[in-house]
Parts: structure tokens; sequence; C-alpha cells
């Protein structure tokens, strides 16, 4: 077995040391490359933002389009249920204590009420 | 003339109007026509202030464009130089005492070279960017 074919596969040959050798002439591309660029570029500065015609450049996040665009289509279906359900997520323990109480109070009622009657 | 560093390296200019009245842009455009052709010695517009060496400022500079200037001219990339065209950028021209102006070019942002004119010819403008070259020269001579 010749030296390139460290590993046949039945595909074709695979050697660690081809890898390597090709990693190291893609660095010294990059380098020969990086060499060539403005040396008077100031990393710290304005010189290394985008330019989007002399605006400051937005935040990442404002720019990004948010995950939520994934399902965008299932909660315009379900606006009007959402547009309800938001508010009432207000974060606040005692708002969530007070529904569980007001919702097991209508319970009661109509158990209770049921076997009353 | 002898060729300089800078000058094989070809002067590329970015454009920048900051509240002119477009005579002066009429003017550059006229400059870049082949009857100039000034683009034989690689000077030509860049689309980008990371690319050039040169930033042509037309008109006085009105308030909502003063930090977008001064924006575009901390993005160039060093050593640059600025070039005023057109009487309004000098003084504020006709507009000098207007409410809605920060002042002349040279009060928001270091200036290099002056071409005066309402607006300039291009041979005027042309006449400044050899000026332009000399000071990225000397620049040039002192960073090395």
């Amino acid at each position: 077995m010749s030296f390139s074919q460290t590993l046949f596969t039945g595909y074709g040959n695979w050697n660690p040391v081809f890898w390597i050798i090709g990693f190291i002439v893609a660095l010294i591309i990059s380098w020969l490359l990086l060499r060539r660029g403005e040396s008077g570029c100031n990393r710290d500065t304005e010189q290394v933002k985008s330019y989007l015609s002399g605006n400051a450049e937005p935040e990442k996040g404002d720019v990004h389009i948010r995950a939520g665009n994934m399902y965008w289509g299932f909660t315009e279906a379900l606006k009007e249920y959402y547009e309800f359900l938001v508010p009432v997520h207000t974060g606040i323990l005692t708002d969530y204590i007070l529904w569980f109480l007001g919702v097991m109070a209508v319970i009661m009622v109509i158990l209770l009420g049921g076997s009353i009657l | 003339m002898r060729l300089s560093e800078s000058f094989n390296r070809s002067l590329w200019v970015f454009h920048f109007n900051s509240g002119s009245c477009n005579g002066c842009d009429i003017e550059i455009v006229a400059t870049l026509m082949p009857r100039y052709d000034p683009e034989r010695f690689g000077i030509k517009l860049v689309g980008s202030p990371r690319h050039a060496d040169v930033l042509l400022v037309t008109g006085p500079v009105v308030h909502a464009m003063a930090e977008r200037l001064k924006r575009v001219y901390a993005q160039m990339a060093d050593p640059k130089v600025v070039i005023c065209i057109g009487s309004c950028g000098q003084s504020g021209g006709v507009f000098f005492d207007s409410y809605n102006l920060d002042g002349p070019v040279g009060d928001v942002i270091p200036v290099d070279v002056y071409v005066p004119g309402c607006a300039p010819r291009p041979e005027a403008i042309i006449d400044g960017v050899v000026k332009a070259i000399s000071k990225l020269e000397r620049l040039e001579g002192e960073k090395r």
C-alpha cells in the first residue's frame, strides 16, 4: 500500500498528512492575503464598521430576523387568541395565584352546584 | 513627473454631498467624463469610504449630515485627505446664514484642500486632486 492510501474506503483514499499539508498551505495563503491588507486600518475605530451611507450601525439584534418569524403564520392565524393571552402573562406571581384561585372557584361552583342540584 | 507610491496605488475618491445644490456634483461628474478622463491615472470614484484615499465634500454641512460626515471621515483608512469642492463648503456660500447649517465643512472635519468656485470647473477640481496627491505623498513619507 502506498503512502497516500493510509485508509482505503472503497470510495477513495484518506490520509491525515495530506489534510495537514492542505491546512498549512491554506494558512500560508491566508497570511499572504492578510499581509496585502491596509496597514493603516485601526481596529478599535469606525474604520472596521460597515458603511451604511454614513448612518450608525444598528445593534445586531435589531437587524437580524428573529426566530419568532419562523412561526409567523401560526401567530397570525391565532392573533385574537394571542391578543388576549399575552397581556394576561404579566409575569407577576400574585396574578397567577389569583387566576388559579378564580378558576378553582369556578370549578368548585360547577362541581358543588351540580352535586347540590 | 515621477510616480510616487500613492500614485502607483492610484487615488480613489469618495464623494460626499453634505447639502450641496448639486452644481458641484455635476462638475465632479463632468470631471470624470472622457474629456478629462482622470481614470487614466487611476483616479476614480468609489462606493465606500473604506476604499478611498480622498474624501470629496460638496456643499455646506446641514444638521442632518454633520454626524454622517464625521462618521464617513472616521471610516476612511489613514492616510487620507479631504477636498472641499465649492464656495458653500468653504464659507457657507449663499447659504451662510441658513438656520439649517452646522457650518462650512472645515467646522465639522479637517479639510486639506479647498477648491473655491460656484461651481468650480473640472480643471480646478483636477488641480485640487493634484494638490491632494502631494499631501498624500507627504503623509506617506511621514509614515515610513
